[in-house]
């Protein structure tokens, strides 16, 4: 089945799969399988935002007042955000747009990973204003081990279902001999590589970035690097979005209503998925002995990032039909969550009146009335 | 005025004086796990153990049968709930 810009098969949309049936032709919206994709567009759309908006002069202050072990922090976590936000920027584009069969998830692919796009140069923005070399700080992250390390699992998921798809697509299913080379792909196994890279995804989203938004809320909690607390604010509202998208997925896929196999297919994957949460909660445990190694910061330390990790691991899990395996029933840094919060967001002034006119106008659009059936 | 059951154990009428339900859990001193407050993050997801609720902004978070969003929503009849802990 090679992929096709424009199927000119006539198909019907709405009885397409989300993934391997007919590559999308027309880019319709008039109906759709999945409403949820298109209010997910729509709120991505209602959060635009753009770096420059976001003062952050005092930052550079800041910065050069902070102990050597306080930077470090800062830095690493910087480094290591810019290359989760470097492969999510790509990834979904590259590996989903393939395989997607309907218009509105295709399109909430594109617009998820367009707001990734902004992460990444938000980085740029911030390192420029804290440091006259900024690029000592971005060569470094192709350079450091215990960033690199992460880099492995961070994309071998999504590198696997590439290159099944690509397999795929030239040969379709079967043995091949490629470049004296044996390979073997089937359907059932690139559906599989699929639901474990989603899941893959939706940990990257979920936990990984959380260390890192900790410590950014723990600096502004002293009145420190507030410009960097703005942004990573707006990031961690994009980021909670971001993994809705990935939970619905992977929520239908494993109802199986969308394709049966699926179901089967979830199931199979249960244990490997539980390993990738496992894993991903170790590593990020890691992470935070490696960021406190010359010292921790006020307010956080390498314990309370650890038991915060195991906390948002569980509530994760759960949101995909996992069952908890942490202890930790407790949030350790509750504060975190008003940092977390979405009306509390403000860019410049007049940006954030722009961003709430748009909102207004979407809430505008759907009177409550509209939802009194929307009973459980 | 409905009633609201939190864990099996509290009692309390929904007067609205609380927008929604998060608010009003909390006013009640229980600890609900919480990020957006807006319906799309899940992250305050709790059991529905019986009643119904009614959104004031259709939820864009996954969202299970026998659970509910406090953060959006008020309660339509009595409700049972349960915080997940
Ligand atoms: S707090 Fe985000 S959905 Fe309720
Ligand atoms: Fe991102
Ligand atoms: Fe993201």
């Amino acid at each position: 089945m090679a992929y096709t810009t424009f199927n000119r098969n006539i198909n019907d949309q709405l009885k397409e799969p989300m993934f391997f049936g007919n590559a999308v032709n027309v880019s319709r919206y008039d109906q759709q399988k999945y409403p949820i994709f298109e209010k997910l567009i729509e709120k991505q759309l209602s959060f635009f935002w753009r770096p420059e908006e976001i003062d952050v002069s005092k930052d550079r202050i800041d910065f050069q007042q902070l102990p050597e072990h306080e930077k470090h922090i800062f830095i690493s976590n910087l480094k290591y955000q810019t290359l989760l936000d470097s492969v999510q920027g790509r990834s979904p584009n590259v590996a989903l747009l393939p395989i997607v069969s309907i218009p509105e998830l295709e399109t909430w692919i594109e617009t998820w990973a367009f707001s990734e796009t902004i992460h990444s140069r938000s980085y740029t923005h911030i390192i420029r204003n804290i440091s006259a070399e900024p690029h000592k700080i971005f060569d470094d992250i192709m350079l450091n081990e215990r960033i690199l390390e992460r880099a492995v699992d961070v994309t071998r998921y999504y590198d696997d279902l590439i290159d099944g798809i690509n397999l795929y697509q030239r040969c379709g299913e079967g043995t091949h001999q490629i470049n004296g080379k044996t390979e073997q792909i089937t359907l059932r196994e690139l559906k599989k590589r699929l639901y474990l890279c989603l899941m893959s995804v939706n940990v990257l989203e979920a936990i990984r970035f959380y260390v890192s938004f900790a410590c950014s809320f723990a600096f502004a909690e002293r009145e420190l690097m507030e410009g960097n607390a703005k942004i990573i604010r707006l990031i961690a509202r994009d980021e909670a979005l971001h993994l809705t998208g990935t939970q619905h997925m992977l929520n239908i896929l494993a109802s199986g209503d969308d394709d049966p196999e699926m179901a089967e297919i979830a199931k199979e994957c249960e244990e490997e998925s539980y390993a990738i949460f496992m894993r991903a909660a170790e590593q990020e445990k890691d992470w935070a002995a490696y960021l406190f190694k010359d010292g921790s910061m006020i307010g956080l330390n390498k314990d309370i990032l650890c038991q915060y990790v195991e906390f948002i691991t569980n509530s994760r899990m759960q949101a995909v039909g996992l069952k908890p395996r942490f202890a930790t029933t407790q949030n350790p840094i509750p504060w975190i969550n008003t940092w977390l919060v979405s009306d509390n967001v403000q860019v410049a002034p007049q940006e954030s009146e722009i961003s709430s006119y748009l909102v207004g106008q979407i809430d505008n659009e759907v009177d409550t009335a509209d939802f009194g059936d929307f009973d459980l | 005025m409905p009633q609201v059951r939190i864990n099996g154990e509290v009692v309390v009428n929904f007067d609205g004086s609380s927008p929604n339900l998060l608010q009003f859990l909390e006013q009640q001193q229980q600890t609900v796990n919480y990020q957006c407050r807006e319906g799309f993050c899940g992250a305050c997801r709790c059991k529905l153990l019986s009643g119904q609720v009614s959104y004031l902004q259709e939820p864009l978070a996954f969202v299970r049968r026998g659970e509910f969003l406090p953060c959006c929503s008020i309660p339509k009849t009595d409700i049972e709930l349960e915080i997940p802990k």
